[in-house]
């Protein structure tokens, strides 16, 4: 008996690669998108610093857009900076 | 008698000449009065009158009058009229009878005519004001008299007096209906025109005595109002049959037919009623000048009885029912029948809707409909509401109402197309109600609430008549539905191939319209998804073209991809795909990974579709849609020709009865076949008895097209399971606590959680008591507590 498949259509769930699963300013889901946005994924980016850390890209902006003296990472408080 | 003995003593006293003259005056008056044979003139009657009452036995004279008519009347009168009306048992026909019946009134009659003419005359001269002969006691002298001719001839009336006046009153009035030319449509004359039989008194027609009754007819009822016993003899018969008619024409005409009024017609039929009407009580008419109309109020209830018996059919049948919802709706407004229609409906339903032989579409179809004719029938919704009570209580019960409703909006139910086209009417009605009290109404305008409404805190303004607002307030909350048409959506995108999302995005926009976007906001990330898997797919695909021949991939492979957090939770099963799926897999997510940065795709082995073929050695099938299970299971069925159960098992890492199930299909199919220990062969070469087994196969295989998400019971069971640590937490701080109280607490504190608006003080007592049983909980004079931990 010969099996030829023809068409094989999956299911799969996208997530992005971090070491958490929730945001760790807006405490929603990373698969999620930020408490501003509609649409996960491309329209609800994560960014890493250099610590690590991710986030959010609009939840981080925000934060950073906030502080006024030094712009930290607000889980280790290291100085934020994004990581290439 | 005695006593006018005695008067006449004591007159004897005051002397001879007189009394002679009283005497004589006595006797001119008794003759006169009782045989009219002997006629005495005018001028005499009325000197012997005035002598007698100036010596003052005026009085007695009324008295004595009386009296004989009684004694006669008792004495021979009374039985004579029986014995007569009784005499020729069952011998005559119907027309004998008929006769019988007038002769023995013809004959009273004339027993008491003499009496009746002296009455009369003592009357007229009473009223001439020459002297009162009537004794103490209300009424006048006729008046009396009539009065005891009804006491002494009805006292112990028989039934044949009844039965003949019935069915005299039937024949005349079907005599009378046909000759108006309207005992229509054979009612009368099952023989048909040609019988020979008329159809007025059912003889054959050359003894025909229509003519003879009608004027029969007359006279009884002259005969009648002169002995002013009309209304005692015939008022029960006529009643009697107009009721019987009315309910026989209307069982004739009306019943099952719902599609015309009848209303005008009965109009029509009701005023040649009256015509017989007005014949038997003519004589009555002539004096009073009215005819006893019993019209409307007679027919209307009967109309409604019947209309209230069948409403669960007229509903059913909506809208061709229509115009027999605008009959009752007319009548009920004139007759006071609402509680009845309330509790027969109610009782209609239950007995025949709400029982478990009825699919549950087929409620939600009658309920549909029966929100448009009630609708229809009482615009202030409360007959709806009450009586639709039953329903709503009884779908929020069953499992697949919500998965109903949702695929009637869809319009994926077969039969149910009504609530695909209303939600497609798309008209502005939000499930938002209203909250404000003055929706710009005119507080002129404002009418009572009928009295059988339920008073409730909701108020006339709530009692929507939005078939799918009702439908989705039946649970209260319309975030179950939205959950549930997630999940019909994700059933649905999940089993396409072709990324074909028209339809769906249709239906989530006029969702939209009604439930608000922020609620259907999921469903369009689930419809960008699809929009966003497709584009993904062909960048692949492109990708994949441009590699040399041998790198080609061996399996072509496509995905949808989704984004997790907005789809409804999928169902998780394990399946060990077959390698070069799971390298076709791999290759997928690292094309998938270069596309977007730092994200990674996680498979669900169990879910998509494939087309496949299969070559086995003397035939070929082709392009078998099945599902990746069915798939990996023929795959290694490709490598080795035989496996069991167990090595199946192992290899796939699904369970046995899982597998057991789906190997079904491929002998379904004829490509396996199943022998002794449980293992499975592939039939290279179809013959005669493979086909003989794969009949048999077909029996017990039950491949049913599985749901990809959690049904909603299952995802209550998860919220509620929410719930038990916050009960936990209240129980260890507050020790114990009654129901309510835990109701209440819950309502306060989760509010913001997911669904506790939708749970009622039942459904977390059946979750309590679960927990009981299960030892997590102790019950205890009505206060939970949890149990000592030691």
């Amino acid at each position: 008996m010969k099996v030829k498949i023809r068409q094989w259509n999956g299911v799969a769930s996208w997530l992005w690669v971090a070491n958490d699963d929730n945001c760790g300013i807006c405490r929603m889901p990373f698969n999620g998108c930020c408490p501003d946005c509609k649409v996960p994924g491309d329209d609800c980016p994560l960014v890493w610093g250099q610590c690590s850390h991710c986030f959010h890209m609009h939840c981080i902006l925000k934060w950073l857009n906030s502080q006024q003296v030094q712009q930290q990472c607000p889980m280790c408080r290291q100085e934020w900076k994004f990581k290439e | 008698m005695d006593e006018i003995r005695m008067e006449e003593d004591s007159a004897d006293i005051s002397g001879s000449a007189q009394k002679q003259g009283v005497a004589d005056a006595w006797e001119t008056v008794t003759a006169a009065l009782m045989s009219p044979g002997c006629p005495v003139p005018e001028q005499g009657l009325w000197d012997s009158l005035a002598l007698l009452s100036g010596e003052g036995l005026g009085r007695l004279l009324g008295g004595w009058l009386l009296e004989t008519l009684q004694m006669r009347l008792s004495s021979a009168v009374v039985p004579e009229f029986w014995a007569e009306l009784k005499q020729p048992e069952n011998e005559l026909e119907e027309r004998g009878r008929a006769w019988v019946l007038l002769t023995a009134f013809k004959t009273l009659l004339g027993r008491l005519e003499p009496f009746l003419g002296g009455l009369e005359r003592l009357e007229s001269w009473q009223d001439e004001g020459r002297g009162s002969l009537c004794g103490p006691g209300p009424g006048g002298l006729q008046e009396r008299a009539f009065t005891i001719i009804r006491a002494l001839l009805l006292f112990s009336p028989s039934s044949v007096l009844q039965e003949r006046v019935l069915e005299f009153y039937s024949r005349t009035f079907s005599v009378y209906m046909h000759q108006e030319g309207q005992a229509e449509d054979g009612v009368e004359a099952p023989e048909g025109p040609e019988g020979g039989v008329c159809p007025g008194c059912g003889v054959p027609s050359q003894q025909c005595w229509c003519k003879e009754a009608l004027e029969q007819l007359k006279e009884l009822s002259h005969i009648l109002s002169k002995l002013q016993l009309l209304e005692w003899v015939s008022c029960e018969a006529v009643t009697s049959i107009l009721h019987k008619l009315i309910e026989q024409r209307m069982e004739q005409h009306c019943r099952g037919e719902y599609e015309r009024s009848f209303l005008l017609e009965f109009q029509t039929w009701l005023e040649l009623v009256l015509g017989w009407l007005s014949k038997v009580f003519a004589s009555e008419a002539e004096k009073d000048g009215l005819v006893p109309a019993p019209g409307a109020p007679v027919l209307l209830p009967i109309y409604v009885n019947m209309r209230i018996e069948e409403l669960f059919s007229i509903i059913r049948d909506f809208p061709e029912s229509k115009a027999a919802i605008e009959d009752l709706k007319f009548c009920l407004e004139r007759t006071n029948q609402r509680q009845q229609l309330l509790t027969s409906l109610k009782s209609a339903f239950e007995s025949r809707l709400l029982h478990p032989g009825v699919h549950t579409s087929d409620i939600l179809t009658v309920y549909i409909s029966a929100i448009k004719a009630l609708r229809e029938l009482d615009p202030s919704m409360v007959i709806l509401q009450v009586a639709c009570q039953p329903i709503r209580k009884y779908l929020r019960t069953r499992e697949d109402t919500v998965r109903q409703i949702v695929a009637g909006l869809t319009g994926d139910a077969e039969g149910c197309t009504d609530l695909a086209s209303e939600l497609s009417r798309g008209d502005l009605v939000t499930l938002e109600m209203q909250d404000s009290d003055e929706e710009g109404a005119d507080p002129e305008d404002w009418t009572p609430d009928p009295t059988d409404a339920v008073p409730d805190k909701m108020g006339s303004k709530r009692r929507s008549s939005d078939i799918i607002s009702l439908l989705v307030s039946i649970y209260g909350s319309k975030d179950i539905f939205i959950d549930e048409y997630r999940a019909v959506l994700a059933d649905r995108l999940l089993q396409q191939l072709n990324y074909n999302t028209a339809r769906e995005i249709r239906n989530v926009e006029l969702l939209k319209l009604r439930f608000g976007d922020s609620h259907m906001h999921y469903c369009e990330v689930m419809l960008k998804d699809m929009a966003d898997s497709r584009r993904i797919n062909s960048n692949i695909r492109e990708e994949e073209s441009r590699l040399s021949e041998e790198e080609q991939p061996p399996l072509a492979l496509s995905s949808i991809i989704l984004s997790s957090e907005f789809w409804p939770t999928l169902k998780e099963e394990k399946l060990e795909l077959p390698p070069v799926v799971c390298q076709a897999m791999e290759a997928y997510t690292h094309r998938y990974e270069k596309l977007k940065a730092m994200r990674t795709l996680s498979w669900k082995p169990h879910l998509g579709s494939v087309t496949l073929d299969l070559e086995l050695e003397d035939r070929t099938l082709t392009n078998l849609s099945v599902t990746p299970i069915h798939a990996a299971i023929i795959l290694h069925f490709q490598d080795k020709s035989s496996w069991t159960l167990e090595e199946l098992s192992v290899k796939l890492g699904a369970p046995k009865e899982l597998l057991h199930r789906k190997l079904a299909l491929w002998q379904q199919h004829g490509v396996l076949r199943e022998e002794a220990g449980g293992r499975y062969y592939v039939v290279e070469t179809g013959s005669s008895k493979e086909k003989m087994d794969r009949g048999v196969m077909l029996i017990d295989s039950d491949e049913e097209r599985d749901s990809n998400t959690t049904t909603q019971s299952e995802q209550r069971e998860e919220k509620l399971q929410l719930f038990w640590a916050y009960i936990q937490a209240m129980l260890t701080n507050l020790d114990s606590m009654t129901l309510d109280r835990i109701h209440s607490m819950l309502r306060m504190f989760v509010a913001t959680g997911p669904v506790v608006t939708e749970m009622d003080v039942s459904e977390l007592e059946i979750f309590l008591q679960r927990k009981v049983r299960e030892h997590q909980l102790i019950m205890s004079a009505g206060v939970y507590r949890l149990p000592k931990a030691n």
